[in-house]
């Protein structure tokens, strides 16, 4: 039961985390490997605060969304002017800074020792420190961010993001501002992707800077890729497989030594595969044109 | 002590180098972002680890072999991936996608076989030489000469012979260089072929000198990319400038701040570069909503 809770829970950390991120790919059209980073930057940001300046959580979480969401300006400033390949290599780029500055600023961030001891989140006097009640919280909070990208997505803004992905020239004829929107959308996603660390972090109650891996950015892209993007199906698709296809392959009965080779080696031919047949993923809209 | 970070630094750029200018040939040719570059760099330095440690060859053979592999992985990518994606007409970002697919693919397949610990490939204590007040290993000085044959035949290959008019030509016009009735298909099997063999060189020449890991491939691409956009996109040679560049300022720098930053070092080279000179030291100049 509590193994099927703690499937449950990662699923919803993954939901956030994709369907933010479907903003970038699906929408507008943005290949970003730095996804992780503003993971990471959530979970250590609520982390810190919570801990050295005992912050209430929900504080400490909208914390984290603002200091991921300024961040975030960082690499959209420099790189949205730019396209393709120069977006995915900029991306990169930050992905890798942010995780060398996760690792070697000990003093701030303990390094590789990561923090232990993170308390569970307080809301109103409660504590979600029990599996069912952690879930009835994650829950809420990824129907939240459902609800609020279903709005975003049908809304103007959405329309002027699909018109971005599919003609950028055409969409800026029409008097789009192209580049703010763009910033915007990367600002959005970045800061809901903060919302999943700062879950994240209180769930594990120890995070360190391997969470928030290249390998982890390119683990989440592989969910919109696997999945499908473009609309707010693919992702709900792509997180339910990517989360659970581990698990079955425990089933399987696949040695603990090589099973997350196995999983990943399974995503990598999946990506080609689907790359050739099926560019828009499982139950996606967009086919990278 | 500076001379001996500048020669360091030396060392390191000339193998980023033979990356980069691999890189660069594919990328300027095929606008493929070919991220399974470096699954070839790291394909090749395990396939010599394997044919040294486990067939127990001598090195020099080894090397070719774990050379060759890297031609033949390269040339397999864009025959049985890249190839048919173009014929589709597939769009650059799918091509990307696939190729990230590729790498990931190969990269958990070695670590499964070999681990993921680092493995050591030289036999102990390597002979040094003494320059001045640098001193090197023989592998070190090997490393530079490579790319110091290397680097002009490149050009030679590039400038005057046939092959070399018709890589130039398709990085100026494919559409062109079609109706003019050139074979592009074997015209991309030499560039991946050419490619893949300047990885390999550099990727078992590091492997000797350093050892090697199933994630040595990703931090070779990233370096090579960078080079190749501080070298500027769309010129040959430029990479190799941008390659030496990189790694003189990161071993530089070790002598000032800590070496666990040189990775983020040189992607903050990257955005600076992308921010006030997006078309490279060498590239043409262009609007920035060109590149």
């Amino acid at each position: 039961m509590n193994y099927l809770l703690h499937i449950l829970i990662m699923i919803t950390i993954y939901f956030i985390l994709s369907l933010s991120l479907n903003l970038l790919v699906g929408y507008t059209g943005l290949l970003s490997l730095c996804h992780a980073a503003f993971y990471g930057i959530g979970a250590y940001t609520s982390t810190l605060l919570i801990m050295k300046l005992g912050l209430s959580f929900p504080l400490a979480l909208i914390a984290g969304i603002g200091v991921s969401m300024i961040l975030s300006l960082l690499v959209a400033y420099p790189s949205l002017r730019l396209k393709g390949d120069y977006f995915v290599l900029t991306s990169l780029a930050f992905q890798i800074i942010v995780f060398s500055i996760l690792y070697n600023w000990v003093s701030l961030t303990r390094g590789p020792y990561g923090i232990p001891g993170i308390p569970h989140p307080r809301l109103f006097g409660l504590e979600f420190g029990s599996l069912p009640s952690f879930l009835a919280l994650s829950s809420v909070l990824a129907f939240l961010v459902f609800f609020i990208l279903y709005r975003l997505s049908s809304s103007p803004f959405g329309r002027v993001l699909k018109a971005i992905r599919e003609d950028e020239i055409a969409a800026s004829a029409l008097g789009k501002k192209i580049p703010s929107f763009k910033i915007w959308a990367f600002v959005i996603a970045s800061g809901i992707a903060a919302i999943s660390g700062s879950l994240y972090a209180g769930y594990v109650t120890y995070i360190d800077p391997t969470s928030f891996t290249l390998d982890e950015s390119i683990f989440i892209m592989a969910i919109l890729l696997v999945g499908g993007s473009g609309n707010l199906k693919g992702p709900i698709v792509g997180t339910l497989f990517m989360v659970i296809l581990p698990e079955a392959l425990r089933f399987l009965g696949i040695p603990d030594t090589v099973a997350p080779n196995v999983r990943q080696m399974i995503y990598g031919l999946l990506l080609i595969l689907l790359m050739y047949f099926r560019p828009q993923g499982i139950a996606g809209e967009y086919k990278f044109e | 002590m500076v001379l001996q970070l500048l020669a360091n630094g030396i060392v390191t750029g000339c193998v980023y180098a033979l990356v980069a200018l691999g890189l660069g040939l594919i990328y300027n040719t095929t606008r493929i972002f070919h991220i399974a570059h470096g699954i070839v760099y790291t394909f090749s330095a395990y396939m010599f680890y394997t044919f040294v440690r486990s067939l127990g060859l001598n090195v020099l053979p080894s090397f070719l072999l774990g050379v060759i592999s890297a031609v033949v992985l390269g040339i397999m990518i864009e025959a049985f991936l890249y190839w048919p994606f173009f014929k589709k007409r597939a769009s650059l970002m799918i091509v990307f996608i696939s190729s990230l697919g590729v790498y990931i693919f190969l990269v958990n397949l070695i670590a499964m076989l070999y681990g993921n610990e680092t493995k050591v490939l030289s036999p102990g204590v390597e002979r040094t030489f003494h320059i001045g007040s640098m001193i090197l290993t023989r592998i070190q000085i090997l490393e530079i000469l490579a790319f110091v044959l290397l680097f002009p035949l490149f050009v030679f290959v590039l400038k005057t012979t046939k092959l070399g008019k018709l890589i130039r030509a398709l990085s100026d016009n494919p559409t062109l260089l079609t109706v003019l009735g050139a074979d592009v298909r074997k015209l991309r099997i030499w560039i991946f072929g050419l490619g893949s063999f300047l990885a390999g060189v550099a990727s078992c020449l590091t492997a000797l000198d350093v050892g090697l890991d199933p994630h040595v491939g990703m931090e070779a691409f990233l370096m090579a990319a960078v080079s190749m956009i501080v070298g500027g996109i769309g010129n040959f040679e430029g990479a190799a400038l941008g390659a030496l560049i990189l790694g003189i300022v990161q071993n530089m720098l070790i002598w000032k701040i800590s070496a666990r930053w040189t990775e983020a070092l040189a992607f903050l080279i990257l955005v600076l570069f992308l921010l006030f000179r997006p078309e490279g030291l060498m590239g043409r100049r262009r609007r920035l909503e060109e590149v």
